[in-house]
Formats: C-alpha cells, sequence, structure tokens
C-alpha cells in the first residue's frame, strides 16, 4: 500500500532541471532513503512534496484520511493538515520562543481556538489550551528534551535544535515525516539517538522519507533506497543493490572509480 | 508582609495616578496630557500586533486611527448615536478597512507592505480633505458630542423623578474612561498574546516557512492580525473624535504613524507592555520640546527631528527596544505555571 507516489516530477527553475521526470513510491510504514550527492534535488524534492515548492510538471499523489489524491499546488500548510510534516536542511526554529512554545504552534493545525476564545476565555479554549501542552510535553519526552521545556529554542545545542524541530513537526500528527539531513552535525553519540528516535518513530506507524549524507547511518536503518543525481533517479533498491549499482558510484566518486 | 519596597512603590504611583484628577491641585493641562497619553498607549498597543507580534512594518497606522475617528464623529453629528454604539462600530468600520487593504497586500514583504500601508494612510488624508461633503475638508469637523451616559430610560422605570443622565464635562471623566479603554486593551492584547493567535503571529514573526510548515496559514493570520491592529486603532479615534469634539485631516498625517511607530520601537518591538511606557514617554517629551524649543528659537515642528533622531539611535544600538519580547512572556498562564510545578518536583 503507497502512501505516497512521485509520478514523472519535473521541477524547473528557469533554465535549471532541478528534477528531471522522478517517480518513486513510498509504502505505507516504511523509511525510505533519499540519497545523492549535493545538488541532486533531494531537497527540492522534499519542497515539493510538502507544499513549498509547486512542480512544473508530473504528479504527486498522497493517501490521507483513506483516500488518495493528487497534491500538486497545495500550500505547506494544507499539507501538515493533510499529513505531512518536515524538519528542515539548516534547522528553522522559532529562536525567540521557548521550546515549548515551538512544539505548541506545532499543534496549530490540529486546534481551532480563535480570536474569541482567546479574549473571552471560554471553557473549550481553556480545555484546548491544556490538551495543546499536555500534548506537547509528551512529545518534548518523547525526543527526551522533556528538560528543557522553558528554555529558548535559540539557546539550545545544534543537536537538541535538531531534536526539537522533530518534536515539533510530530506535534502536527503526521502520517509521513520528511527528515531533511537529521544526523548533519551530530557527534556519534546523537547520531546513536537520532537513529533510536526514528525507529521510534516508524513504530508509531509513521512513514519517513530520510535524506542523509550519512551513508552509515542511511544503509542501517533503510531497508529501501532511492538515488538521484543531477535531478534523475538513477538507482532505487536495497542497501546491497544501492551499494554495488556502478551508477551510484559513479555518482558519488566519479567515472574512473566505477570502473576499477 | 512580604510585599518589596519595589512593589509597593509601584502601586503607590499608579494610586497616585489614578487619584491625580481628584485632587485640588490638579491642573488641566497635566491631565490632558494624561488623556492624550492614554489614547497614545491604546494606538501604540494595537499597532504593536503588526510589527512586532506578526514583523510587518506598517507606516500608515494613522489610517485606521482617521477612520475610527471619522467614523465616531460623523455618526455623532448625523445620527446622534451614543458612543457606546460608537465604539463597536468604529471598531468594525476599522476592521473592514484592514480586511480590505490586508487581504490583497499582504501577500507582499517587508519593505513592498511598508510602501502600501504608507499610500494608504495618505489615501485616508487626501480623502478625509477632499471630500468636502462627506468631511468639510479641510474646515474640519467640529460640534461633536461629548460622551454621555444616559440611563433615563432605566432609571425612570425604578422612580419616575430620577434622571440617571451624565455629560463629560471637563478633562476628569475622560481620564477615567480613557484608562478603561486602555485597560481593555490591554487585557485583550495579553490574552491575544498568550494564546494560539498569539503564538501563530510570532511564528510568522520568527520564520514564515517553518509557521506555514506548522500549519498555519499565513495569508489569513495576517489578515486577521492587521484587521484587530486597525480596529484597536479605530477604537482610539473614536475616543479621540468625542473627547476633542473637533476633527480635522490634518490630526491624521504621516507624522502621527511615525510617533505610534516610535512609540513601539522605543518599548520594544512585540512587547505590548513596553508600547505603554514608549507612548508615556514620547507624549511627555513632545510636550516638553513644544515649551523648549520656541525658547531656542525653532519652530515647534522641529520636534518631529527629536523622533528622528531617536528613531535612528534606536536602530542603531537597541533595535529590539529597551524592554524586548521576551520569550518567557506569557508564562503567567496557569496552565504554564502548574507545568513548571509538576517539572520542579519530578526533577
Amino acid at each position: 500500500m503507497n502512501i505516497l507516489e512521485i509520478d514523472s516530477l519535473t521541477m524547473r527553475f528557469g533554465g535549471l532541471l532541478a528534477l528531471a521526470d522522478v517517480s518513486f513510491n513510498t509504502v505505507k510504514g516504511e523509511i525510505l532513503g533519499l540519497i545523492g550527492p549535493n545538488g541532486a534535488g533531494k531537497s527540492t524534492m522534499f519542497n515539493c512534496i510538502s507544499g513549498v515548492l509547486k512542480p512544473t510538471g508530473g504528479d504527486m499523489f498522497f493517501e490521507t484520511s483513506g483516500r488518495k489524491m493528487r497534491i500538486n499546488g497545495y500550500k505547506p500548510e494544507k499539507m501538515t493538515y493533510f499529513g505531512v510534516a518536515r524538519t528542515f536542511q539548516n534547522v528553522r526554529l522559532f529562536t525567540a520562543l521557548t521550546v515549548l512554545d515551538n512544539v505548541r504552534i506545532g499543534r496549530h493545525c490540529r486546534t481551532k481556538a480563535n480570536f474569541f476564545g482567546a479574549v473571552f476565555r471560554t471553557r473549550s479554549q481553556k480545555e484546548e489550551e491544556q490538551k495543546i501542552v499536555d500534548d506537547s510535553m509528551n512529545w518534548l519526552k518523547f525526543v527526551g528534551l522533556e528538560k528543557y521545556v522553558f528554555y529558548t529554542a535559540g539557546g539550545l545545542s545544534y543537536g537538541f535544535q535538531r531534536k526539537l524541530e522533530i518534536a515539533r513537526s510530530l506535534a502536527t500528527e503526521p502520517s509521513l515525516l520528511l527528515l531533511d539531513e537529521p544526523a548533519a552535525g551530530m557527534n556519534p553519540k546523537e547520531t546513536r539517538d537520532l537513529v533510536d528516535l526514528i525507529h521510534r518513530i516508524s513504530d508509531l506507524g509513521i512513514t519517513v522519507i530520510l535524506i542523509e549524507h550519512d551513508m552509515k547511518l542511511v544503509m542501517s536503518i533503510c531497508k529501501r533506497l532511492v538515488v538521484l543525481d543531477h535531478g534523475v533517479k538513477i538507482a532505487q533498491g536495497g542497501p546491497r543493490e544501492i551499494r554495488q549499482n556502478p551508477k551510484v558510484v559513479e555518482a558519488y566518486l566519479g567515472r574512473g572509480a566505477a570502473d576499477a | 508582609m512580604n510585599i518589596s519596597l519595589k512593589t509597593a512603590l509601584k502601586y503607590l504611583l499608579l494610586g497616585a495616578v489614578l487619584l491625580y484628577p481628584l485632587f485640588a491641585f490638579s491642573s488641566e493641562y497635566v491631565l490632558h496630557v494624561m488623556v492624550l497619553i492614554m489614547v497614545y498607549m491604546v494606538l501604540a498597543m494595537g499597532l504593536n500586533i503588526v510589527p512586532g507580534f506578526c514583523g510587518l512594518l506598517d507606516l500608515g497606522y494613522v489610517g485606521f486611527y482617521g477612520i475610527g475617528a471619522y467614523t465616531a464623529g460623523l455618526l455623532t453629528i448625523h445620527f446622534g448615536l451614543s458612543f457606546w454604539v460608537i465604539i463597536p462600530l468604529a471598531a468594525l468600520n476599522g476592521a473592514i478597512w484592514g480586511v480590505l487593504l490586508g487581504a490583497p497586500t499582504l501577500r507582499l514583504t517587508g519593505d513592498y507592505f511598508a510602501i502600501v500601508t504608507f499610500g494608504f494612510s495618505e489615501l485616508v488624508v487626501l480623502f478625509l480633505t477632499n471630500e468636502i461633503w462627506l468631511t468639510r475638508g479641510p474646515l474640519g469637523l467640529p460640534g461633536i458630542d461629548p460622551v454621555i451616559i444616559d440611563l433615563t430610560w432605566l432609571s425612570t422605570l425604578i422612580h419616575p423623578e430620577w434622571i440617571w443622565y451624565w455629560e463629560f464635562i471637563g478633562l476628569r471623566p475622560y481620564f477615567y474612561l480613557g484608562l478603561i479603554m486602555v485597560a481593555l486593551v490591554y487585557v485583550i492584547m495579553s490574552r491575544m498574546e498568550d494564546s494560539r493567535l498569539g503564538r501563530a503571529w510570532f511564528a510568522i514573526r520568527e520564520d514564515s516557512i517553518a509557521a506555514s510548515s506548522c500549519g498555519v496559514n499565513l495569508l489569513t493570520y495576517k489578515v486577521i492580525g492587521f484587521a484587530i491592529s486597525a480596529a484597536i486603532g479605530a477604537v482610539g479615534g473614536a475616543f479621540l473624535a468625542r473627547w476633542t469634539m473637533f476633527l480635522s485631516p490634518d490630526m491624521f498625517k504621516f507624522w502621527e504613524s511615525f510617533l505610534i511607530l516610535c512609540m513601539v520601537v522605543l518599548g520594544g518591538l512585540g512587547n505590548f507592555k513596553g508600547s505603554l511606557a514608549g507612548a508615556a514617554v514620547l507624549i511627555a517629551l513632545g510636550e516638553i520640546l513644544r515649551i523648549v524649543l520656541p525658547q531656542l528659537g525653532l519652530p515647534t515642528e522641529t520636534r518631529f527631528l527629536a523622533y528622528g533622531l531617536i528613531m535612528v539611535l534606536m536602530m542603531r544600538f537597541k533595535p529590539m527596544g529597551f524592554f524586548p519580547a521576551i520569550a518567557t512572556q506569557s508564562q503567567k498562564n496557569p496552565i504554564l505555571i502548574k507545568l513548571k510545578k509538576e517539572l520542579g518536583s519530578s526533577s
């Protein structure tokens, strides 16, 4: 059962073809690795799926509340509502706000108190606020940040900022989570914690697509990989296949290496 | 007693200000300045929503102030509506114009949006100056009734000879009315700030791309913020109309926008409590300059040079203002206090 189907997706920025006819599927519940050298179009792919960019060609289908729908051209907030959450390559937190507030904002799309609720402090608004705090605390405990609830997000260490971003995206109750280089800049221990965290996210039934440059990490947690190079899909399959695929070796190491 | 000296002094000062109009030695001039400060406190708090909470530069706030004032003035003169009916109507009219201006233009970012708002406030002044059939143009709008509390319908029901009818004469009633207005806007602001709505605004200010991937509809929340800000500005205008009992288009020139923005920046962007201080300081400074400048042989208009200088110095040395918004601002919320206690006891 596919949760996401990408069908000959094309993204063109003026003269630059960032994605050319890329097609792949994501099976519900899996951890899919999306790899490729720098500039391969991986983040562009995430931006298309999460609605930040509108693809110039092709189709994307996403299964939301039991129904398959075409998601080209929906705004990011709509995609979040449908169940796609993401993190960013260079962490994008609300740095001047507290850790708790960051996660509380993640609850935005699943709550509905408005201006009148806020000003008159209705009972439903109060209950909702309590629920938002409880849910946010659960997610903070899930990623292991419960000790830093009232810290300013910008003051956290880099590894914690990445974790907080994951907590924030989980707070939107996604069915598909896009992680853009979550291990970048992490030390070995933090990376081990991250692997554990991704497994636990997967155990919750959330499908994960992972962009990562740390090959050891990707090969160890992804059963299936998609390889992009210069906007073209050059390979797809299990870690072992990918490692032996001459095209992939060439993309990463150059032509000479593949021949040798 | 475990009240510290500082809190005691704070309450003493607050009490002195509250009771000031009742003392025999209170001067009309000081009272006038105080009421003026309160009008600007409301305006500065309202404006803080747009540049402070949402991070959008708004140079045309005075447009909504003017709309509110003329709405109140015209409704009083032509229809004799009561102040209490006019306030919501003026707020509504301000909000409507906020939506009309905001919905198409809030897609613009940064400087472009600032220019649009600047143009809007100029448009409002030009409209007020030239549409003489409606606003009497540069002649102004004199003869607006003062605020009246008319409860005769109720009092005659209770006792036929009782007449509960008060007309606001002098500055004292306006002082207390202004105080109520400031308090109400303050409560609304603090409740909005600590809610789903306020968090959405902060998210937009901090990082709009991240905000939209958290599910915040950028345009909707910007328009809501702009409209609420406009409504608060219009309430300030309506109060001004019924207080000064005279309106003219040159009360709503661009300089007023700049002055209000100055107050917001001085008090701290995103910190509406700081706006109160900003309003008090800048209005008081304006009054001082009004006296000092002529003695130096300068026209009183040169005081805008002082405001400009303050703005430049602020931007250079304290771009976030003297009391910048801090992340822990909304922690008076009982839910968070409870959470803090739980965390404190568990660790």
